[in-house]
């Protein structure tokens, strides 16, 4: 059943109706015209926003690129830099081999050096005790290796006096005449005294050098060197003090001294001979029979 | 080439003589002349010039103080150094050898790697 109203309704729409649905049509289209401009301006600012993050974004991105190219350059340079404190290690530690060897040279160089002056005090003594055959001249050169090449300030030269049983001096520096006393040997016990030291020496054949420093207020040679000529003592080397700057004896001194308690007494007997013998030099005959290799025709005088 | 240097020893002491002539035979290109005390040394400085002197102060003759002083009023060697060796140790003698005009002072007994060592100092040697 249809509602009674509805049998009324006309098909033309009332004026009041049209003219309000003409108003509610502008007034939809005023305000989708306004939302749509406000809408676009929304469009246009994020836009805007969007354009400015990303101009933001682009310009952090090449920040960050740049960031990272540097790095990378400094990673780079920190790689070359411990290439290059290996690389000056391994220099180092070559430098230092290098010095080591160089210390080791030198230090070889001096020793060598050292042996080298050692061993020419020794052939320069060696050589001007042989050099003569003259007494004075073989005492004078006793002298002067005893002073100038040991250093020795106070010393004296004993021979042995055999008739006497004394040791005499017969060269000294230095000392008085009371210490120069002869000092008479193998009567019986040594005394513990500086002649008891002497005398021992030459009765054992014993050298006897003190090897630390040389005490001032010691009572005892500093040195006590027998001379022999082959087995037998013929006298005594006495030092009793060094020069001043001379504190000690040194590695050549006791070379020298081994080499005094062999040379030293040949060269003074062979003068003592010698000057027994008025400077005469043996003939050829003394000789006869020496060699094995040569017959003694050959050397006897015709 | 190496510069030749010249060096006169004066000592009356053969012995001595001969292990100056040794140590100084270790610097390279020196040329030793010997001389036997003072008055020698001066004949032999006369007219020739000598790079260094090495002189002992206890001689005949003439001593090597004196000889000291005669050297520094010769024009060519006024400023030779001058190297004294002696038995003396004391420093009083150190400084009258010093005060004549010695340049260095040597003790004896001497040591052939100090006197070397003192002669190339002098004489401005390396190595």
């Amino acid at each position: 059943m249809e509602k009674k109203g509805k049998g009324r309704r006309s098909d033309r729409p009332p004026v009041d109706l049209a003219a309000q649905l003409k108003l509610q049509r502008e007034s939809f289209v005023s305000t989708f015209f306004r939302k749509g401009a406000e809408f676009t301006e929304e469009l246009v600012t994020e836009n805007d926003r969007l354009r400015a993050a990303l101009a933001d974004a682009e310009r952090d991105n090449a920040a960050l690129r740049t960031q990272l190219a540097s790095d990378e350059a400094i990673r780079d340079l920190l790689r070359k830099i411990d290439d290059l404190e290996r690389e000056k290690q391994a220099l180092l530690s070559h430098v230092h081999e290098a010095e080591a060897h160089t210390t080791q040279f030198t230090n070889r160089h001096a020793q060598i050096e050292e042996e080298l002056a050692n061993l020419a005090n020794l052939h320069v003594a060696s050589y001007h005790l042989h050099s003569t055959l003259r007494l004075p001249m073989v005492v004078r050169h006793l002298r002067e290796l005893l002073q100038q090449l040991v250093g020795a300030r106070a010393y004296a030269i004993y021979v042995a006096d055999d008739a006497r049983g004394e040791l005499v001096a017969i060269a000294a520096e230095g000392l008085e005449a009371t210490d120069l006393l002869p000092i008479p040997y193998g009567a019986g016990e040594t005394q513990e005294d500086a002649r008891g030291t002497v005398e021992r020496a030459f009765v054992t054949g014993i050298a006897r050098v003190e090897e630390g420093p040389l005490d001032a207020t010691r009572h005892q040679p500093a040195a006590c060197l027998p001379m022999r000529v082959d087995d037998r003592a013929v006298g005594v080397i006495v030092i009793h003090a060094l020069l001043a700057q001379k504190t000690r004896f040194v590695a050549v001194d006791f070379e020298l001294f081994k080499m005094l308690g062999l040379h030293a007494a040949s060269a003074l007997v062979g003068a003592q001979l010698f000057a027994a013998a008025d400077g005469r030099v043996p003939g050829v005959e003394v000789f006869q029979g020496i060699s094995p290799s040569i017959p003694p025709k050959s050397l006897a005088n015709p | 080439m190496s510069a030749e240097y010249t060096c006169l020893v004066v000592e009356d002491s053969p012995m001595m003589r001969q292990l100056l002539v040794f140590a100084l035979s270790r610097v390279k290109n020196l040329r030793v002349t010997e001389a036997d005390d003072g008055v020698d040394g001066l004949r032999k400085l006369a007219g020739t010039k000598y790079d260094i002197i090495l002189t002992d102060i206890n001689m005949p003759i003439m001593d090597g103080l004196k000889l000291v002083k005669r050297v520094r009023t010769d024009p060519m060697h006024k400023d030779t150094p001058i190297v004294v060796i002696t038995t003396e140790g004391s420093e009083e003698d150190r400084q009258r050898a010093i005060a004549l005009g010695a340049n260095a002072y040597i003790t004896k007994p001497i040591q052939a790697p100090q006197v070397i060592a003192k002669v190339k100092e002098l004489l401005k040697i390396t190595g």
